[in-house]
């Protein structure tokens, strides 16, 4: 938490800094430091985080400032066909992320083709995976409905799963008249940490988990009227591998998951109504008899409405309800298959929650958000002792973040 | 719209004002890059533009340019503080595309057709 509370004051400065760069007026001298083809951004946020009862993001009971996002990307467009760009992320996050940076994404991207009715490129790096609405700036705050994103598809506690692979990408685009059409399709190596196994084992055993293979990933998104209405499936599938430590814990067991996402989003002037849903089953192989699980076929959807007041002021309600295991929504089988180590409540979701957002300027957003749980299945388990959960919980959050 | 003096198009359709100002068509056809420049999101000028000529809310051009930029699959426009600002940068800039509520006369832009 050292690196936490020495960037705190860079934040507020960096704050205070951007107020004074007044509204809508940019900066001549920032403007002379990014040349014609080079772009460079970055934001900042810092959030407290109080709960009811449970960890949260840190010591959320007491009140937690440990959710801190700091990024900085710059992009150089080397001619019409050749971008290089990438941002280095520092993300503190309870006790899953300690703000160490790391390379968030990393990549070349080649427009293969490009006219006003089509267009084929390819990606190679390290590559956000464009899984949902969301995924792909999931930890941008500027580009989220909320401080926290829904939870139930976007989970925290295993957000590398999803996050980026290491490998090539083809994307393609179509528009018409009728509306644009559009597709990704990549390959390569999921980007994994410890949260992965924290979140697919429940705990960090001595034996490694390891992507085994390749992972792949797809998307295929319509939008129409001019970009009112937009719909998209993606899909994502990977394998993990576990090797057990010399003292053998687990069986050399591999756990494999195929997370199909629908999105939906419809835009007015004051309003945009969101809902997505996402099935993510998935399948334990030879861990052996001591380990608990076989198949979880888990789901989560939520509705979302978001209504601007002004083009500065928005408000946000959201519904969401997530399941372990689609077929036993009170977790009590689940619960049953590890003695009740870890009651029912955390193996479901639901949740209500409340969000208000006022842009200050261009530069600076505060925001805060209440939520109501019943049920704990979107926590991290790294956080909390499973026989301390309180099913029923209230959330409360503020944020401040700024951008460049 | 307008252009630099040096761009050949006199006129482009909706959608390709749309596909310009979202970064995903990045050059003229004759190859040259294309260069955006945009008043501030809150300008009514640009509220004006973005919804009576490309049919998309401030808010929503934003989320395209916030979305490439964060997850380095492009790039965003260039922000101006003013119309006399963009003819200047418009004028300065070989392959430049902006927009100004009226081309005052002596201005050294090209107009450019939206149909």
């Amino acid at each position: 938490m050292a690196v936490t509370s020495r960037l705190v004051p860079w934040l507020l400065a960096l704050a205070a800094g951007a107020a004074a760069a007044g509204e809508g007026r940019a900066s001549a001298w920032w403007e002379q430091l990014q040349g014609e083809r080079l772009q460079i951004h970055g934001f900042a946020s810092v959030t407290a985080v109080k709960t009811s009862a449970n960890r949260f993001f840190g010591d959320s009971p007491d009140l937690s400032w440990n959710f801190i996002e700091v990024a900085v990307n710059a992009s150089y467009q080397l001619n019409s066909r050749v971008l290089f760009a990438g941002q280095v992320l520092a993300r503190n996050a309870g006790d899953m992320y300690d703000g160490t940076p790391v390379l968030d994404y990393g990549l070349a991207d080649v427009t293969l083709d490009e006219t006003p009715t089509r267009r084929l490129g390819l990606r190679l790096g390290r590559l956000k995976n464009p899984v949902g609405l969301y995924n792909e700036t999931r930890d941008v705050p500027f580009t989220r409905p909320s401080i926290f994103l829904p939870q139930v598809i976007y989970f925290d506690k295993v957000r590398n799963m999803l996050l980026s692979t290491d490998g090539i990408m083809v994307y393609g685009d179509l528009y018409s008249g009728h509306g644009d059409l559009s597709f990704t399709l990549s390959a390569g190596q999921p980007v994994v940490d410890e949260n992965v196994e924290w979140t697919l084992l429940g705990a960090d055993f001595p034996g490694r988990l390891r992507a085994r293979g390749l992972s792949w990933v797809g998307g295929l998104w319509y939008s129409a009227l001019q970009e009112r209405l937009r719909l998209g499936v993606s899909d994502i599938i990977s394998s993990f591998s576990y090797e057990p430590a010399l003292a053998p814990d687990f069986g050399a067991g591999r756990v494999t998951f195929n997370y199909l996402v629908l999105s939906a989003q419809y835009n007015t002037e004051h309003w945009t109504l969101t809902s997505e849903y996402g099935r993510l089953p998935m399948a334990y192989r030879d861990f052996g008899a001591s380990f608990p699980y076989h198949n979880l076929p888990g789901e989560g959807y939520y509705l979302q409405g978001t209504y601007r007041v002004l083009p500065t002021l928005e408000l946000m309600l959201r519904y969401e309800e997530g399941f372990a295991d689609r077929k036993d929504r009170d977790g009590t089988r689940a619960s049953s298959l590890v003695g009740g180590a870890v009651p029912p409540g955390d193996y479901f979701a639901r949740i209500w929650s409340l969000g208000v957002r006022w842009d200050l300027n261009p530069h600076v957003m505060l925001r805060a958000q209440y939520e109501r749980h019943q049920g704990t299945y979107t926590i991290a388990a790294r956080e909390n002792d499973p026989a301390a959960l309180v099913k029923d919980w209230d959330l409360f959050a503020l944020q401040l973040a700024v951008r460049f | 719209m307008i252009v630099h003096p040096g761009v050949e198009v006199t006129a482009i359709t909706t959608n390709e004002a749309r596909l310009y100002l979202t970064m995903r068509l990045k050059t003229w056809p004759n190859g040259v890059p294309v260069k955006v420049f945009v008043l501030p999101d809150e300008d009514p000028l640009h509220r004006r533009f973005a919804t009576a000529v490309l049919g998309l809310y401030p808010y929503q051009l934003r989320r395209v340019w916030d979305r490439q930029l964060f997850s380095g699959t492009g790039q965003a426009p260039t922000a101006v503080a003013s119309e006399a600002e963009m003819i200047r940068r418009v004028a300065a800039t070989p392959g430049a595309l902006g927009y100004v509520g009226s081309v005052p006369a002596d201005a050294p832009v090209r107009s450019l057709e939206v149909r």
